[in-house]
């Protein structure tokens, strides 16, 4: 696995164009590595009649077939034995069947990197103690899902002086307490030390839309930061306009928009994908993106809406290299003012909910173009 | 939103006027009151009228787009709340009059007496309509409006009421949600029959819910499919297609599937084949599918091929169309939105589609010969299909058809006899 290792290892983490060649030389080995440990992904590559082989470049990586996430849920798919995973995740299970996935050491190695090269360029490592309050599941060795595991690894940005829980496990299973929740946040806003929230943005924002109702605001000390993770999940038709998002975090926890900071990623494509000053996911060195055209799945232009095909040599288990999400989205490659070169993914909802053109503004015309 | 005795309130005194409920629930029979089907198609077809010279587009509209609704199905549906629409459906439904047996006996039928409707969330207007069947028999009506609903059901009955004030007695809306069982229950235990739309899920849900001595009356999801003989015509094929395309199979009484009348592979391969094409045909002749079920689908699909090697379907794709040539006989949801199976079954094992009692609902025949379509139709109506149609007329809307193989108003009806005063000796 060199060359996933020297790929792992680039901390110039948005310079996608020139990580190309060594990105394809990755895939190429992760998929012989696949291909020859996992039975069921060979008999796919061999129906495709497609050999690792045939990864010469970035532009073969539109004809590695792709495993759409689904398929995860329906089989397990890994390409080293039990006894190498030391971890193992789910996926959230919003739509009821839940993807298993498994961390090696390699894997882990790997991923350990990409987030000490992330976390250094969107200035998250300090070493300043931080109050914490995760609006979330605490951990349990029961709950598997990936979502509280990277929360938890969140809390290790910053040294953690206290953790909060806004869903702890109780006797009765796990309880939602807001009171816990304000009182730390009450306790933050005295504190000397910076305060970092962690969570789901529906439950972000509804905490706040609700102490805002009962015209409960603080000053958080400066360095505070409020961090966003796991998608807008079954609230997409509540999901507010980003700006009014942004300004209910500055008039209820008194943090300006350059400190909130969005994460993107999925169980099957653990990639750490964090939003720039303008708001933007820069698709990181070691991941790519193509959007496909749901009536084809040939690859569309950038500013064009399709499908979210994610690609990784990341992940050693399983053939987790070319996978197909349940979303819609558009890359932009119109530059961004933040610096960063690469193009920055864009969601724009779910398939399958009727009024996915609901779910941002301006997507809509992207799709009345297409449909 | 509730709806109360004629009068709107917010959902915050749903408690308080539920409880008063048990007192007011029987106000009609305090009085001896009935209600005569004229007054219910008199106010049904004033307000419809309304309804056409545009007074809720801005209601209305939102939700024809939404579901995809045509103008010409739109009409259709109106015409069904015309008087014209709705006496016939009385005549029909309502056909036994008065009878006197024997000189002595009088047999007549009578409301239920108060019907609890749990309303589906998938077609809007439908919690209106099954309340107005149960005001055409007579009965009280208690509407629990299905989540999400878009308040046009609430805004429909509440304007009917200002049409004839009579009806504030026979109709009250809830918006409880399905959760609240307790509320439910004392909901149910307060009438005579529970009208349950919906899902295996709603029913089982509704028959745990209401007491022994309640009558349910169930109109579940239904599954509906073609028969064709390997030979019948592209233009009924095509018919056939249209349909698809034009309610993307999202009716009880769209099609799913096409099973053939054969036993061999490569007769059905060729059928599916033919299929395919004019369902691409009539495809380009449709609005677009829906581009995130198009989405949607696509992953299905794709998903589909990958497990080809267990399934040994084959599947033919082309843009948001497809049809999936399977090798199993049963009758299963497709994946919607113009994405069919083609199974085979040839006629002597039609009968194996018995054991699809409860939800079997239109079938289309499609052969180019009388008897064998005779000979098939028998056989459907034998195994418990209840509309047999042509191609195109799948999800047609007919005058005074009958429900799911059954009239709704003889459901919340009951037959009471009742004998004459005796005459006096000295007559």
């Amino acid at each position: 696995m060199k060359y996933t290792r020297r790929l792992f290892g680039l901390g110039n983490i948005y310079d996608t164009k020139a990580s190309d060649e060594l990105f394809a030389l990755a895939m190429r080995e992760n998929a012989r590595f696949q291909y020859d440990n996992c039975a069921d992904y060979r008999r796919i590559l061999d129906e495709f009649s497609f050999s690792p082989d045939m990864i010469r470049g970035t532009d073969d990586l539109a004809r590695l077939p792709f495993l759409p996430t689904l398929y995860f849920k329906h089989h397990d798919l890994f390409s080293l034995p039990d006894s190498r995973m030391l971890i193992r995740a789910t996926s959230s299970g919003t739509s009821g069947a839940m993807s298993n996935v498994g961390f090696d050491l390699k894997t882990l190695a790997f991923g350990a990197r990409m987030v000490i090269n992330v976390g250094r360029y969107h200035k998250l490592w300090s070493p300043v103690p931080t109050n914490y309050i995760i609006f979330g599941y605490q951990p349990t060795k029961t709950n598997k899902t990936a979502v509280s595991k990277t929360a938890l690894g969140f809390t290790f940005f910053a040294p953690a002086k206290s953790r909060t829980f806004a869903l702890e496990i109780t006797k009765n299973g796990y309880e939602l307490s807001w009171e816990r929740v304000t009182d730390a946040l009450k306790l933050a806003s005295r504190s000397r030390f910076p305060l970092r929230t962690i969570g789901f943005p529906a439950y972000t924002y509804f905490l706040l839309r609700d102490l805002k109702a009962r015209g409960v605001t603080y000053k958080m000390p400066p360095g505070s930061m409020v961090t966003l993770g796991g998608g807008w999940k079954q609230f997409y038709a509540e999901q507010p306009d980003k700006k009014e998002f942004y300004a209910l975090v500055r008039d209820v926890l008194g943090i300006d928009e350059d400190h909130v900071i969005e994460f993107f990623g999925a169980v099957e494509h653990p990639i750490l994908y964090t939003d720039c000053r303008f708001h933007h996911f820069h698709i990181p060195v070691y991941s790519r993106v193509i959007i496909r055209d749901p009536d084809d799945f040939s690859p569309v232009e950038c500013g064009r809406a399709g499908l979210i095909n994610l690609l990784t040599p990341m992940m050693q288990s399983g053939p987790l290299l070319s996978v197909m999400t349940d979303d819609l989205g558009i890359l932009h490659d119109e530059g961004c003012p933040c610096g960063a070169p690469s193009p920055w993914l864009e969601i724009i909802g779910r398939v399958g909910i009727s009024d996915v053109m609901t779910c941002a503004a301006g997507a809509q015309e992207y799709l009345k173009e297409q449909s | 939103m509730i709806l109360y005795r004629g009068k709107l309130y917010d959902n915050s005194r749903q408690s308080e006027l539920i409880a008063s409920l048990r007192d007011d629930l029987y106000a009609p029979l305090r009085c001896g009151g009935t209600l005569s089907p004229q007054t219910v198609i008199n106010a049904c077809d004033r307000l419809m009228r309304r309804v056409l010279d545009g007074e809720f587009d801005s209601v209305i509209k939102p939700f024809l787009n939404a579901f995809n609704v045509s103008e010409a199905q739109f009409n259709d549906m109106t015409a069904l709340f015309s008087k014209e629409g709705l006496e016939y459906k009385c005549a029909v439904e309502l056909c036994d009059g008065e009878k006197v047996i024997d000189g002595r006996i009088i047999r007549k039928r009578y409301p239920l007496g108060a019907l609890l409707h749990i309303a589906a969330g998938n077609v809007d207007a439908l919690p209106a309509y099954s309340v107005i069947e149960g005001l055409l028999s007579g009965n009280i009506n208690v509407l629990k409006l299905p989540m999400g609903d878009s308040g046009l059901s609430v805004l429909l009955l509440y304007e009917l009421i200002k049409e004839e004030p009579a009806l504030s007695d026979y109709i009250y809306v809830f918006d409880v949600p399905s959760t609240e069982t307790a509320t439910l229950k004392a909901l149910a235990d307060l009438c005579d029959g529970v009208v349950v739309w919906g899902g295996d899920a709603a029913v089982k849900a509704a028959r745990t819910m209401a007491d022994v001595d309640t009558k349910i009356i169930a109109w579940g999801h239904k599954l509906s499919f073609a028969y064709a003989e390997p030979d019948a015509s592209d233009a009924e094929l095509y018919a056939l297609a249209k349909s698809i395309c034009d309610t993307n199979q999202l009716l009880c009484s769209s099609c799913q599937g096409i099973f053939v009348d054969t036993d061999s592979k490569e007769t059905q391969r060729a059928f599916a084949r033919r299929f395919f094409e004019i369902l691409k045909a009539a495809n380009e002749n449709s609005r677009p599918a829906d581009y995130g079920m198009r989405a949607k689908n696509a992953i299905n699909l794709y998903n589909e091929r990958l497990e080809r090697h267990a399934t040994g379907s084959e599947i033919l794709k082309e843009g948001a169309v497809s049809v999936i040539i399977a090798e199993d006989e049963t009758l299963s949801l497709s994946y919607l939105y113009r994405n069919v199976w083609v199974k085979r079954l040839p006629r002597e094992r039609l009968y194996t589609l018995k054991k699809y009692k409860g939800c079997l609902q239109t079938a289309a025949v499609l052969t180019r010969d009388r008897e064998t379509r005779e000979e098939i139709a028998r056989t459907l109506a034998l195994i418990g299909v209840v509309r047999i149609t042509s191609g195109g007329n799948m999800s047609r809307t007919v005058r005074g058809e009958a429900h799911d193989g059954t009239y709704a108003l003889r459901e919340y009806s009951r037959i009471v006899e009742t004998e004459l005063f005796p005459p006096s000796k000295s007559s």
